[in-house]
């Protein structure tokens, strides 16, 4: 079986065995949750092993029809838009097995089993190159987080997961009837029906009707990311949320809605993107300033995390709408970085709520005397979301920033204020919990981070640091897919990125030292 | 004069499936009435009668014009036979376990499903309008009775008079248009009337015929405005009833109505009578979905969710092309499956039938059963039109169809309201998964092998649909080509 087919369905599969399998002990269902998707990750693997660097098109290529009437396939690929989200998602679905242990949960079965429809999903929507595909996929992940939210969240769980539902499901309706009515359009010009992402790039549209397509496509991945005024789902979905569940959404989910713009609205509708581009950044750097301002005086800390995906997510945006390689590549890199810093917070944070039962900021207070190796690991993450040099945020913020400066430097000035607002926030937050005297008694005899929790945690570690110091490693395979994309956006820049941006992308890497030393 | 021989030497073979099936239902009602004490072996003699009908279709199939040309057998009308016979095996198979537990069950309940079947063959296979009145009375009738087959229970009976007197007004509707059309046309045959369409201009009084015509069919489709009478029908008819007729009827008014609408094509683009079916079509969309969120029984629910599912369909039949058609065929299909499927779960609820079934009687069954719990989700993420299911790619080869038709604002209404929708469908999830029942007042289930075996056909047809519809696309695009060619 192909590769890419493997790793989409395996998940899928392994959840449809366990639904079958006879009532079991809670370990052998986390086990075989966690040993599948330890699997999927150790073949999904294989995709860096095959990988042709230098290459900009769809890569492990896979094509049957699925619906030949109306040219519709099943069709698979991967770029280097794709590959790190696809790594991104079979990396973090093992962690929160990990990392939930030992949870207990009711129904633990079902539990799994959602995760494991969810991760096939992702997988799905991140490597379709077919448009119903990905759509069949980007609504499919919907079902299982609802459930997520909505059996295993907290209090308010029920108004939360509806809100995520209905606000997801009215931007993707509308995105369907825009898919049908380009395939339609596209149809009249070719005379071959198809809904090959591929085939679709060169459909010319009418301005008005590109506009209008534009605003179908970008109003359901707005809402998915998302993007201010739009974002009001995420708080409530964050909060009530099982930690499994907010890790997964915070760190896979958000991403569909950035890849949406970065794989269909820009290539597909170009001049329409040029367009209303500064009415996404706008909205994007509002959204940065708006989400850190919020963050900054939430009482509850997942709430705090939450927003501030709303802020970092503004700088993906950012980055895509500024259109230049640098600030693109950039937004590509900060969506893994967010999937890892803001993951990692997301688990901690999860961590001392099954401990304590209190996400409240004013519950705690010197926690790092009673917990030192957790407050190690919430440091490190907090200082990765912060984006300290050395860490994979920075590199991801410093790209885009300094790629949007290109075409926005007053979007950039106002956005790098969110970068150390970012840092009042989340340090003032680190304060707050682990510094300071014990003032609440009870912080006393807690118990520090365990064995699972810290091997969950040691990998996004790892990745954070990798990227932090040679984020060329990422870059590389990222690059030919980008400056493709470029081609197709924006004809007359794609081709030289400025001389001195490139320099400073190169400078970033310290194994590239030498090179960027011979330039000067 | 050219006389055509009334009978076409195949005829007996051509109508093979009606004579199964009625000889099946006068059979049934002996059986009952000679072994009064063996009602065990009905329900499968009914099942035998259906296959052995489906069977006959595919020995016997015999393409062609019958009757002197009123007849149709194609294969546009065998996927519509398809239909009403996979209706009518689901509704068996509900119904066997719920009327034991009821105490009513008998071989008239059985042989009215198998007439009712034979009057939906007719109204889907006959060119003449009198023969599709003909079907429609027979099929009425049936409904009348197994609408209050309840004979004990005030709702029953209250649902079978409310049906009856709607009906009978709605007939007289029909057949006044049908009337007029005769009069203005000079025939009541669909070949015939297309002939004169092409050639002639419309009148005033055919605009009073389409009209007439129209709300007699919209009576039967439960299409707003003349809606009101599904819920308290289905709330009173015995469950699996009301999940049988609120999916079988309503497609053989729609290939009937599809063979009316080819008829008038010439005429059509001179006259703006589609603009009536629009607003019948937009108007039940919102009220069927608006209403069903203030809903609480189950079964009312389902009553305005069908509503909104007609508006769907009439909103392919716009513009009657092959590819419209085949999107109605495929649809009515899926709807069989999905709401059928819905019924039969709620079918399962042990409790008095007078009652309301409501949202709580489902609470946490999700959990307690997980099958019935997920067979119901299924349906409800169908009917929401959701992937990777049956009900998504039905719906959205409807919408496909309406872009390309150029109904862009029908479309776009359709969509809006379906995300209105996806609120009351998800509230059944919400209630199967995220409601714990209040102590002590779980409504209990039950099933036997009956009924387990219909939910699992339902579910692996929602998902085989959803996930391979091509093959089915496929018959039904080149069925529909073939009939809209003649």
């Amino acid at each position: 079986m192909p590769l890419l087919s493997t790793i989409l369905w395996l998940p899928i599969v392994a959840a449809i065995v366990l639904a079958f399998l006879p009532r079991t002990s809670d370990a052998v269902v986390k086990g075989w949750g966690l040993f599948s998707s330890a699997a999927v990750f150790i073949l999904s693997l294989g995709i860096l092993r095959g990988w042709e660097d230098g290459r900009a098109g769809m890569q492990f290529v896979e094509s049957k029809a699925w619906i030949p009437q109306w040219g519709i396939t099943y069709g698979l690929g991967i770029d280097g838009i794709s590959l790190w989200l696809v790594l991104l998602t079979t990396f973090l679905t093992p962690l929160i097995f990990l990392s939930s242990w030992n949870v207990k949960y009711k129904h633990p079965k079902e539990y799994v089993i959602a995760f494991l429809v969810m991760e096939t999903a992702m997988i799905g929507a991140f490597i379709a190159t077919d448009l119903l595909l990905f759509y069949v996929f980007f609504e499919l992940m919907l079902l299982p987080m609802y459930l997520v939210i909505g059996v295993w969240g907290g209090a308010n769980r029920i108004y939360a997961a509806i809100k995520f539902f209905l606000f997801t499901i009215a931007g993707s309706l509308l995105m369907l009837l825009a898919i049908l009515y380009l395939v339609f359009q596209n149809y009249h010009q070719t005379g071959i029906p198809s809904f090959a992402i591929a085939d679709l790039y060169g459909t010319e549209l009418l301005p008005r009707a590109q506009t209008l397509l534009f605003f179908a496509f970008t109003l359901a991945f707005a809402i998915k990311v998302p993007v201010f005024p739009l974002h009001t789902w995420l708080p409530d979905a964050h909060v009530e949320a099982p930690t499994g569940g907010s890790i997964i959404l915070a760190g896979v989910m958000l991403k569909m809605g950035t890849y949406g713009f970065l794989r269909f609205v820009l290539p597909l509708f170009p001049e329409a993107s040029a367009r209303w581009a500064n009415l996404l950044i706008v909205l994007a750097v509002i959204g940065v300033i708006y989400g850190a301002l919020v963050a900054w005086v939430q009482p509850d800390m997942k709430k705090l995390v939450a927003y501030s995906s709303v802020s970092h997510l503004g700088f993906c945006v950012l980055g895509i709408f500024a259109i230049t390689q640098t600030a693109i590549e950039g937004s590509i890199l900060q969506m893994v970085n967010h999937g890892l810093s803001t993951g990692a917070l997301f688990l901690l944070v999860g961590v001392i709520y099954e401990r304590r039962h209190t996400r409240l900021l004013a519950d705690y207070g010197g926690i790092a005397h009673t917990m030192p190796v957790f407050a190690v690991f919430f440091v490190i993450a907090v200082l990765s979301s912060v984006g300290l040099p050395g860490l994979n945020g920075f590199i991801g913020e410093f790209l885009i920033l300094a790629g949007s400066f290109q075409t926005h430097p007053v979007a950039v000035i106002f956005a790098a204020s969110g970068v150390i607002l970012a840092a009042i926030y989340l340090l003032w937050l680190v304060q707050k919990v682990f510094f300071g005297p014990i003032t609440n008694e009870e912080n006393r005899n807690v118990p520090d981070i365990a064995w699972n929790e810290i091997a969950a945690m040691v990998p996004l570690v790892i990745f954070m640091v990798w990227i932090g110091v040679h984020p060329n490693t990422f870059l590389k395979k990222m690059e030919p897919s980008v400056t493709h994309l470029m081609t197709m956006v924006a004809p007359s820049t794609a081709d030289s990125p400025t001389p001195q941006l490139a320099l400073e992308r190169r400078a970033l890497s310290p194994s590239n030292e030498s090179a960027a030393g011979g330039v000067r | 004069m050219n006389l055509t021989p009334l009978l076409e030497p195949n005829w007996v073979k051509a109508i093979l499936p009606e004579i199964i099936l009625s000889l099946g239902g006068m059979l049934l009602i002996l059986f009952d009435a000679f072994a009064p004490r063996a009602k065990q072996a009905l329900a499968p003699l009914a099942l035998l009668v259906f296959l052995g009908t489906a069977w006959s279709q595919i020995l016997f199939l015999q393409d062609g014009l019958f009757f002197g040309g009123t007849y149709e057998i194609s294969a546009i009308t065998i996927i519509f036979d398809i239909t009403f016979l996979l209706a009518g095996i689901l509704a068996i198979l509900f119904s066997r376990e719920y009327l034991q537990r009821e105490g009513i069950e008998d071989g008239a309940f059985y042989a009215l499903l198998a007439w009712g079947t034979v009057g939906m063959m007719m109204m889907s296979k006959g060119l003449d309008m009198l023969l599709v009145v003909l079907g429609l009375e027979i099929l009425s009738i049936c409904i009348f009775v197994l609408v209050g087959f309840h004979r004990r229970m005030p709702v029953s009976n209250e649902a079978s008079l409310k049906y009856f007197l709607m009906g009978a007004f709605a007939t007289g509707f029909i057949l006044y248009g049908i009337a007029l059309f005769y009069g203005a046309t000079g025939s009541t045959s669909f070949p015939k009337m297309a002939a004169w369409f092409a050639s002639n201009d419309v009148t005033p009084l055919l605009t009073v015929a389409f009209v007439l015509l129209m709300s007699g069919f919209g009576f039967k489709l439960a299409l707003a405005p003349f809606h009101p009478w599904a819920p308290d029908v289905y709330q009173g008819a015995p469950t699996p009833v009301a999940g049988w007729l609120s999916v079988a009827p309503k497609a053989a008014t729609l290939i009937a109505l599809v063979r009316l609408f080819d008829a008038m094509a010439p005429v059509l683009p001179k006259v703006n009578w589609m603009s009536l079916v629009a607003v019948l079509s937009v108007l039940s969309m919102i009220v069927g979905n608006a209403v069903a969120i203030v809903q609480r029984d189950l079964k009312r629910m389902l009553a305005y969710s069908g509503i909104a599912h007609v508006g769907y369909m009439m909103i392919a039949m716009l513009t009657v092309r092959d590819d419209s058609v085949a999107a109605v065929a495929v649809y009515t299909i899926t709807y069989a499956l999905m709401n059928i499927g819905a019924f039969g779960v709620v079918s399962l609820l042990v409790k008095n039938q007078n009652d309301p079934h409501t949202l709580d009687d489902i609470a946490g069954l999700g959990f307690r059963r997980k099958f019935f719990g997920f067979a119901l989700a299924m349906c409800m993420f169908s009917l929401s039109g959701l992937p990777p299911t049956a009900g998504f790619i039905s719906k959205f080869y409807i919408f496909k169809t309406a872009i390309e038709s150029g109904h862009t604002t029908v479309a776009v209404i359709g969509i809006l309201t379906s995300i209105v929708s996806v609120y009351y469908y998800l509230r059944v999830v919400y209630y199967l998964y995220m409601k714990e029942p209040a102590a002590g007042t779980e409504t209990a289930t039950s099933a036997g092998i009956f009924a387990v075996g219909a939910l699992m056909i339902a579910v692996a047809g929602i998902l085989i649909i959803g996930i391979m519809p091509s093959p089915l696309f496929q018959a039904a695009g080149n069925a529909a080509r073939m009939m809209l060619q003649q």
